[in-house]
């Protein structure tokens, strides 16, 4: 977790430095509350980190989408065979 | 085959409170292990087993960090029967283990595909195995950080900065392949 020692309280708005260095952390939602705030009010300004996020936001979203299907066959296998595991 | 610490009854509710519901998540675990459908399906049997014939020691909590260790655990054993001699640095287990189940990849991975989803999983196929791995976890099995440690045997803090490099790689992997930059086709 990104937490308050990492970034300039005072501040309304994280500059690109930090946002370049916590991105990933933010998308992963690993950054507390009162820095998100300050990472969106950049991204909102800013189109390179704006763009930045855009593509490790695409890469995350795409790596989501090759999770294979569950072979129901095989958990059912497996289901069964802790039926008969705790039948013994 | 059961615990001697708990009477029978005990140790069956246990199993089906805390095993069961997890069998999924093991069974998708097992199958990024082992990259061998047959393979993850034995893995998952011996974790239960191990799981089932233990579960009187086990606190009732974390039991998803619990049954993956046992996964850990369990996987180096029957990686030690078959392969003795891979196994005298067991700080390395993991990245072995994962190494010998890439060289199984089957021709149903080989299938050219296009696309940017296609793209992004020839970039994860290109990333060295310990990248590979949390990516696998984390990104495509969806595990926590915590959880991808569990199963890795690595410090929090590695699984997130691997992780991390990762993305990166394969970030570059798609630009250099001239395929996507900035979410954007070049």
């Amino acid at each position: 977790m990104i937490t308050r020692r990492w970034y300039r309280p005072q501040s309304k708005e994280a500059n690109c430095r930090e946002v370049g260095q916590v991105l990933q952390n933010y998308l992963d939602g690993n950054v507390e509350a009162g820095f998100t705030e300050k990472i969106e009010a950049h991204l909102e300004k800013c189109r390179d980190c704006g763009l930045e996020r855009d593509t490790y936001q695409q890469i995350k979203s795409s790596l989501a989408r090759q999770s294979p299907s569950v072979d129901s066959e095989a958990i059912d296998r497996l289901r069964e065979f802790g039926s008969k595991l705790t039948e013994e | 085959m059961g615990d001697p610490g708990i009477d029978e009854r005990t140790q069956r509710e246990a199993f089906d409170r805390y095993v069961v519901p997890e069998i999924e998540v093991l069974y998708r675990v097992a199958r990024s292990i082992t990259r061998n459908p047959t393979d993850a399906e034995d893995l998952v049997q011996d974790t239960m087993l191990r799981a089932y014939r233990g579960i009187g020691r086990f606190d009732g909590r974390h039991p998803r960090a619990w049954l993956l260790t046992i996964m850990r655990n369990a996987q180096i054993n029957r990686v030690r029967r078959k392969r003795p001699e891979l196994l005298r640095d067991p700080d390395a287990t993991m990245e072995r283990l994962a190494d010998e189940g890439s060289s199984e990849i089957g021709p149903e991975n080989q299938v050219v595909e296009s696309g940017y989803d296609a793209a992004v999983e020839n970039a994860v196929g290109a990333l060295p195995e310990k990248f590979r791995a949390v990516v696998e976890l984390v990104d495509i099995q969806a595990l926590s950080y915590q959880e991808a440690a569990q199963i890795l045997d690595v410090p929090t803090g590695t699984v997130m900065s691997r992780l991390h490099r990762a993305r990166t790689r394969i970030r570059k992997h798609l630009e250099d392949s001239g395929a996507y930059v900035n979410g954007r086709p070049t």
